[in-house]
């Protein structure tokens, strides 16, 4: 007997004439890791919620169908029952915290339960232990970073012991190295402990390799469920996007087999490759560690000098940055959280003040000058495009800007409207929208003030394939226009996909600085896919296409070009 | 500046007190405050109050609360004589004034309104050690066994307040470079742009809030009767403390009944000190007060102390 058994299954929330789940029959498997792929608004948050039985309980909405658990419904389990064999992880780690601490978050649901003393004591020891949060018991939850954050809603979940393990785009805001800690949890969980996984990921290079079934999602609908290879070899032939790079690389190539994971398409490539051809020198150049030579003074549109930064609080967030960013570079900052990221662009933007040094936008010292007057210059995006929407329509959020940087429209609204795709939402509010809908509303009131320099904190957090081309290219469109964007990303496939030029930050200091082939080609842990594949074999390798040329400039095997404008 | 109003870990001992016994200690503090109006009780327990602040290495948040505490004390001290008149000793006459009269300043008044505003620094630093030593957390842990929906609500808002001010500067940042200028404009103007910051803050509350309230659920929260997570362990220390808190109030009440730590302001200043049992009590409730002050410092610089306690 699976499972869950979901028959039949359609779902309208409260008010809405669309269904968020279409017909749905999905069998999941004891002990099974199920990834679950698609587009935003697909459903899948909606098809994970039903799993937890938050739906139709918490959020209400007509539901037909049935849902089984174990072979019963799982409206007569109760919720009680229901919370300790099945348990969820949000994506936002900071809004699914109730307590003040670690120690108090974890007993959380056990108090829930009902639990007696000794259990609860028992429960929390192990589930720290296991964890490693022993040592955080006593911090309180808001000073957490992100990646112990989501650790501590992984473990209140966990101390509920639960069999079934919902994870909703759990490390959508964590850097590459802590997202890839929180999957070697998970596989343990599920290897070792036995647990039945659900898991719902944008970011597919991560986890791919862990799933035993995949299901690809889109409008409500399932398209196709099955065994992961098989799912992704019908992906490739219908030239669906919700592969990880190495299988899409592949599947271009129309090669007869698909490797999903890094170590199988090297194998394959060895079949391409018999021998590796010796380093191309020219493009194995280290990365520099020195700003970019004083060229094209001219078009220096942001330059930070010797710049450091201390908060109020003693955390020394940047020692002696130096960096000059150039008219229509486009710039990605990456490195570990805490790393003095978005410290930085705030300096860069002006709404810090270097305690020494100094930062320059288009030739104005930031110390001098006023808000208002960069504000003509720059247009930033923070991580949570939320904190600036509050106007009640699109037009209006775009008109807000304007008219305080008092600037005509000249048709400018309609320009950017129609760029960023939003003409069909701009009389709507922009908190109904999508988040990458939001997302772009939020860009959209910054580019109508034509800035010269753009800065955006993690635009590609939470983020589907899709919405990420299309974020790519309209960046790449703006560069080339002139426009210059300066923005972190814990994304390295985007950042090897559009950026030009990467500065990597450590310890709020910049330890690599280069073109995107010097230093995404060259790092150990944060390089893409694709330049994992090709690592020792051709250097100089980070996106599908640049492979793709490579295989052709080789002569090997000519790839179906066909297939590439789809996938 | 508002990071000041947080609870900090120290590693102090005031600090690592099971939650009975610094509230009990933190009770008698300040009801004791509030029970004196004797001018010597009340600055004693006001600098004992001041050390205790010290000892629980709170001097900066100390510093945020008197800088409010101060002005209000000062602001008590020049009402009051300017209000009452009754005392008869008068220092000061003034001319004729418009709808007042001739306002006379007295010395007893002067002296009234001085007591009050040491009473109020001593509630102050009472505040604000209670605020740098008692974890918030066991203190709701406290009550949630008695009143769970209630202290839920309250952790929640304790949770939420950094989130809301971090929330209220991106705010901010994002509306500064879209423009906005919160500086420029008259006292309507300004006011029309702060508000639209608290709309923001409003609405990523609203969605917030829907989340948390998921996620609760989720961990089957209101799914039936709740038990309590005790983790609090009772130690020797912390019977010496509520012990000193304990004999401090008996001292203070023997006190009370025998009228020393009442003092006569009005109609003329009483003695300062009629019976020499009067500051024998005081050296009682202030060294009662002060051991677990003494016991901090000794918990900090002898090992053999905080093996045993």
């Amino acid at each position: 007997m699976a499972l869950f058994e979901i028959e039949n299954l359609t779902y309208f929330y409260p008010e809405c004439d669309t269904p968020a789940l279409k017909n749905i029959n999905l069998h999941i498997e004891e002990g099974e890791l199920l990834l679950i792929a698609g587009g935003s608004g697909s459903g899948k948050s909606s098809l994970a919620r039903l799993l937890a039985g938050l739906i139709p309980d918490f959020y209400g909405g007509k539901l037909a169908g049935r849902v089984l658990f174990r072979g019963k419904k799982l409206s007569e389990l109760g919720p009680r029952l229901l919370n300790t064999q099945v348990g969820i992880v949000f994506q936002d780690p900071e809004q699914q915290l109730v307590m003040t601490t670690v120690e108090a978050e974890i007993a959380f649901g056990l108090e829930n339960l009902g639990l007696p003393q000794g259990e609860m004591f028992r429960r929390l020891a192990e589930v720290m232990g296991f964890l490693g949060l022993t040592s955080l018991k006593q911090e309180f939850t808001a000073n957490l970073s992100g990646g112990q954050k989501q650790k501590v809603a992984l473990a209140s979940v966990l101390a509920m012991n639960p069999r079934v393990l919902i994870l909703d785009e759990p490390t959508s805001q964590l850097d590459p190295l802590t997202a890839d800690e929180f999957f070697n949890l998970v596989e343990r969980l599920n290897k070792e402990m036995g647990y039945t996984v659900v898991l719902i990921e944008q970011r597919l290079e991560r986890c791919f390799h862990l799933a035993d079934r995949l299901a690809i999602m889109e409008g409500g609908k399932i398209l196709r469920s099955g065994p992961v290879r098989e799912v992704a070899r019908w992906e490739a032939e219908n030239s669906l996007p919700f592969l990880p790079p190495v299988a899409k690389f592949f599947a271009m190539l129309r090669a007869p087999a698909l490797p999903l994971t890094v170590k199988e398409g090297r194998k394959e490539l060895k079949k391409l490759y018999p021998s590796p051809p010796a380093p191309e020198k020219d493009q194995a150049r280290p990365a520099r560690l020195l700003p970019v030579p004083a060229t094209r003074q001219d078009k220096r549109v942001v330059e930070a000098k010797n710049l450091w930064f201390t908060y109020p609080n003693g955390k020394e967030a940047l020692k002696g940055v130096s960096l000059r960013v150039n008219r229509g570079e486009f710039a990605v900052i990456i490195g570990e959280n805490a790393a003095g990221k978005t410290t930085l662009l705030k300096q860069l933007a002006g709404l810090l003040k270097p305690g020494r040094g100094r930062v320059l936008v288009m030739g104005k010292d930031t110390r001098t000058t006023a808000l208002p007057e960069l504000a003509r210059r720059v247009g930033y995006l923070a991580q949570n495009p939320n904190t600036c929407l509050f106007q009640d329509t699109v037009e209006a959020e775009l008109r807000f800007t304007l008219d305080n940087l008092g600037l005509e429209d000249g048709g400018v609204i309609d320009d950017v409207l129609k760029r960023l795709g939003l003409l069909p939402y701009r009389q709507t509010n922009p908190r109904d929208l999508s988040s990458g809908e939001r997302q772009r509303v939020a860009l959209a009131a910054l580019l109508v003030a034509k800035p010269a320099l753009l800065i955006l904190d993690e635009p590609t957090r939470g983020v589907d394939c899709r919405l990420k081309k299309e974020l790519g290219s309209c960046l790449a469109g703006l560069v080339r226009e002139g426009l210059t964007v300066l923005m972190v990303t814990h994304d390295m496939e985007f950042a090897a996909e559009y950026a030009k030029r990467i500065i990597m930050l450590f310890d709020g200091r910049i330890v690599s600085d280069g073109s995107k082939h010097e230093v995404l080609g060259n790092s150990l842990f944060y390089s893409p896919q694709i330049a994992r594949l090709f690592g020792g074999t051709v250097d100089g390798v980070l996106t599908v296409e640049e492979g793709l040329e490579k295989i052709s400039a080789n002569g090997e095997l000519s790839p179906c070009l066909a297939t590439k404008a789809g996938l | 500046m508002l990071e000041h109003l947080f609870y900090e870990d120290k590693g102090v001992l005031l600090q690592n007190l099971h939650s009975t016994a610094i509230l009990g200690y933190l009770a008698v503090f300040f009801t004791l405050a509030l029970l004196f109006s004797h001018p010597l009780y009340l600055a004693g327990i006001f600098l004992v109050g001041a050390l205790a602040v010290v000892t629980a290495e709170a001097l900066e948040k100390w510093e945020a609360y008197l800088k409010a505490g101060l002005w209000m004390a000062l602001l008590v001290m020049l009402i009051n004589p300017l209000v009452f008149h009754a005392g008869k000793t008068v220092i000061w006459r003034s001319p004729a004034l418009p709808l007042l009269g001739n306002v006379s300043i007295c010395l007893e008044a002067i002296c009234y309104g001085a007591a009050m505003g040491i009473r109020l620094l001593a509630v102050l630093t009472i505040f604000c050690l209670a605020s740098a030593v008692v974890h918030p957390d066991k203190f709701l842990s406290l009550f949630s066994r008695f009143a769970y929906k209630s202290a839920l609500v309250v952790s929640l808002a304790t949770r939420m307040l950094p989130a809301a001010a971090r929330e209220l500067a991106n705010a901010r940042e994002m509306l500064q470079l879209r423009g906005v200028d919160f500086a420029a404009g008259n006292l309507k103007e300004r006011l029309k742009k702060y508000s639209r910051l608290l709309d923001i803050l409003l609405l990523a509350s609203l969605e917030g809030a829907l989340q948390t309230a998921e996620a609760m659920q989720a961990r089957a929260f209101g799914s039936g009767p709740r038990s309590c997570y005790r983790r609090e362990l009772w130690r020797p220390r912390d019977l010496l403390c509520l012990t000193a808190g304990c004999l401090a109030l008996v001292f203070s009440c023997y006190a009370r009944v025998k009228g020393y730590g009442d003092y006569n302001y009005y109609l003329q200043l009483g003695v300062l000190v009629p019976n020499p049992a009067s500051l024998i009590l005081l050296a009682g409730i202030l060294g009662s007060l002060a051991l677990p002050l003494v016991l901090s410092w000794g918990w900090k610089h002898w090992p053999y102390l905080r093996l045993k306690i």
